[in-house]
């Protein structure tokens, strides 16, 4: 009986060991089956996600460190489908205090797309709208009525770019889109450094396993070279400017010419930054931005200065040289005529400057020959980008000999500034080397950066010595003589200023120069001994004038003398008084 | 023979003892499970606890720093150009002329050399000291030295 029992008892371990291995090897063959590893993906997924943690974006000063360019908080509004309980309500809510389509918003809420549990329904809504609708949903809760409620409606803060100062600096400065991307100007410039590094982390939904929140850098802030105050009144001026001599866009750049650091820089049309929303309707193309360093012009007789200064530097003339003038000058077979048509007769360099003669110049120019010429043209920087830590610079165009389109009657127009192209910065930056003892520097906006508290100034850089420095001594006085001569409407009372006129035609698309139509440009600098400020201005077919000693003269006089008390410039009386002492 | 059986059956344990020994052994095998068990509930929750605490503090300090920039935008649109223009004429002022302004001779003044807007080095927080055998679990423990062989189990 006992070993019946026995046998029974066998065969019962027997079949459940039998069973034991199959149920192990069907874990097993589970476990390594195609369909385990989606199980694995889809239970991985449910695990928690990766969020994205991004840096607060730099902020911009100006240099004495107000603030041009900051954040504020902007609100993501939502409805959470799954607690909403008066999509009535919340629909009418948010249509009014967000501006936002009732019917629209109701639809979405009632009807949303398959396997959405959470409806945005705005993304930028302003602090105050938000506040009103967080204290409406905290009042209908606390009401005993389970309707009307906004229940349902939530709201997450993030930070948004906002520019205090609107328009100040806007062609300067750029603008931060939507999604947080710098366009123009500084903020495209250094977006990456503004920006920031954004940190990824992996974050469980297992709520015994809180990961740490990690601490994201803010992007680096910057202080620009740019006086909040000058740009302000420069801007003001060449508002007026436009006005005053119907012109229909101007450029005024302020810059120290010893550094290259732009203390002010106004361009028409500006926008306002925080609704750039409007930019396709200001500007028609990406150049007009910032028309000082983005669209190149044929300048006219500023570009004198170059040519007496190549002139000068080889030694050909010196200020005393004299020529006589008989009011016209055949080069490639073109006849090339003074600006009033006139014959000045016997004049020096001074006088020549002084004029500004077309038919002196170009005579100077054919004097230099082409290689000599270019090759000064060439190192003053032009055709070349200044580099200038702004985005969307131009290079303009200069003609060589060897190429296609250059002609030899090019060397006498590029001698008084017709047939080349360049930009307001690009001229100032040629410039800077007349009035910088011969070096010419770098334009720049960027003074310094601000990260993890500490500060990092940026040195000036300069881009070679087109001339030497007693050529560029010589220039300014020839040029700040010219001036006093002329009684030139750009004299400022009380301080010695260098500079030179420019009343260029305007190339029509057909070839031809349209004759009735002027751009009037002036470019200064001053004190003559000492320059402190470099200014240029540059106005877009006038038509109260079409000369630019009657327009943009006396606009960098005004510009000057703004310039002069914000930077607390005393007059040269006073302070070679003090030097003196 | 009978004197050895004698004693063997003096000595020996009774049924219901031994079996009284073997559940109590057991029991204590349970006890001792349920204690671990109670022990790594606890670490575990108050880890979790902790650690939301952490992650609560952290976005109220983010939370904070937005309402900081928020303010300093706020604060800076109030004192625009524009709005300081603005409030300077509503107060009488007007723009001062070149003629107007006058220079004085200081001596031994010198002008600013630039701007430096960079925070002044505060008071730096001690570098964490406690030690981890205070702040870590035991499961914590011995994790780390499973995953560490080279430290071993000490």
């Amino acid at each position: 009986m006992r070993q019946q029992y026995a046998w029974r008892s066998m065969l019962l371990n027997g079949i459940m060991a039998v069973v034991a291995v199959l149920i192990i090897l069907q874990m097993v063959r589970i476990q390594a089956s195609a369909e385990a590893e989606a199980f694995r993906e889809q239970a991985n997924a449910f695990k928690g996600g990766y969020k994205t943690y991004y840096p607060e974006r730099g902020e911009i000063y100006d240099r004495n460190g107000h603030l041009l360019a900051g954040n504020q908080i902007v609100y993501e509004v939502g409805v959470d489908l799954t607690t909403v309980i008066d999509p009535h309500s919340v629909a009418m809510a948010v249509s009014v205090n967000l501006d936002k389509d009732f019917d629209e918003v109701y639809s979405e809420i009632l009807n949303p797309p398959p396997g959405i549990s959470y409806l945005v329904v705005d993304n930028f809504a302003s602090s105050e709208a938000v506040a009103y609708l967080e204290d409406l949903k905290k009042e209908l809760g606390e009401s005993e009525n389970p309707t009307p409620s906004l229940a349902g409606l939530e709201f997450s803060p993030r930070l948004q770019r906002s520019y205090p100062e609107a328009s100040l600096a806007s062609n300067v400065l750029g603008f931060v889109n939507r999604e947080g991307r710098g366009y123009f100007g500084v903020e495209e410039k250094y977006n990456d450094l503004l920006a920031g590094n954004p940190v990824q982390v992996w974050v469980p939904n297992d709520p015994n396993r809180a990961v740490e929140i990690p601490r994201v850098p803010n992007g680096t802030s910057l202080i620009l070279t740019i006086n909040r105050d000058l740009q302000d009144a420069v801007e003001e001026i060449l508002d007026r400017s436009l006005s005053e001599y119907d012109a229909q866009h101007g450029t005024i750049i302020v810059m120290n010419p010893k550094n290259g650091e732009i203390l002010a820089m106004a361009a028409t049309p500006r926008m306002d930054l925080n609704n750039f929303e409007n930019y396709g309707a200001i500007y028609d193309n990406a150049s007009e931005y910032n028309r000082a360093i983005g669209m190149p012009y044929e300048p006219g007789s500023v570009m004198k200065i170059f040519t007496m200064g190549a002139a000068l530097d080889t030694g050909l003339v010196n200020p005393n040289t004299t020529f006589l003038d008989t009011g016209e000058i055949q080069v490639g077979g073109v006849t090339i005529r003074n600006w009033d048509q006139a014959a000045w007769g016997v004049q020096n360099m001074v006088g020549c400057l002084q004029h500004s003669l077309n038919v002196c110049l170009t005579w100077v120019a054919t004097q230099l020959g082409p290689q000599n010429f270019y090759g000064y043209m060439n190192r003053f920087g032009f055709g070349h980008l200044t580099g200038v830590d702004m985005s969307g610079e131009a290079a303009g165009r200069l003609k060589v000999p060897g190429d296609a389109d250059w002609y030899p009657v090019d060397l006498g127009t590029n001698s008084f500034g017709q047939g080349i192209t360049a930009t307001p910065l690009q001229i100032m930056t040629g410039a800077s080397a007349i009035a910088n003892q011969g070096h010419m520097v770098t334009p720049h906006t960027l003074y310094a950066m601000l990260r993890d508290g500490h500060q990092f100034n940026v040195p000036p850089q300069y881009a070679g010595s087109p001339i030497r420095s007693d050529t560029a001594a010589t220039l300014n006085e020839m040029l700040a003589i010219s001036l006093e001569n002329e009684a030139s409407a750009a004299l400022v009372p009380g301080y010695r200023i260098a500079g030179k006129t420019g009343t260029a035609q305007i190339p029509t698309p057909l070839g031809f120069y349209d004759f009735s139509q002027t751009n009037a440009s002036f470019i200064g600098w001053g004190p003559v001994d000492d320059p402190q400020f470099m200014i240029y201005v540059w106005l877009e077919r006038p038509s109260a004038s079409i000369w630019g000693s009657q327009t943009a003269a006396p606009v960098f006089s005004e510009a000057a003398q703004k310039t002069i008390i914000l930077l607390d410039i005393p007059p040269d009386s006073v302070r070679l008084n003090m030097a003196a002492r | 023979m009978n004197t050895t059986n004698r004693l063997n059956h003096a000595y020996s344990q009774a049924p219901w003892r031994v079996q009284r020994q073997w559940v109590s052994i057991f029991l204590l095998i349970v006890l001792g499970f349920a204690m671990i068990a109670t022990l790594y509930l606890m670490v575990t929750s108050q880890a979790g606890i902790v650690g939301r605490e952490i992650q609560d503090l952290r976005l109220a300090i983010m939370e904070t720093e937005h309402m900081n920039a928020d303010l300093q935008t706020e604060l800076a649109r109030l004192t625009s150009s524009n709005e300081m223009e603005r409030q300077a004429r509503e107060l009488g002022f007007r723009a001062v002329k070149p003629e107007e302004v006058e220079y004085l001779y200081v001596p031994g003044y010198i002008a600013p050399q630039g701007p430096t807007l960079a925070a002044a080095p505060g008071l730096q927080p001690s570098a964490p000291s406690t030690p981890p055998e205070y702040t870590q679990s035991l499961l914590d423990w011995l994790n780390e030295r499973l995953q560490t062989p080279d430290r071993g189990l000490r």
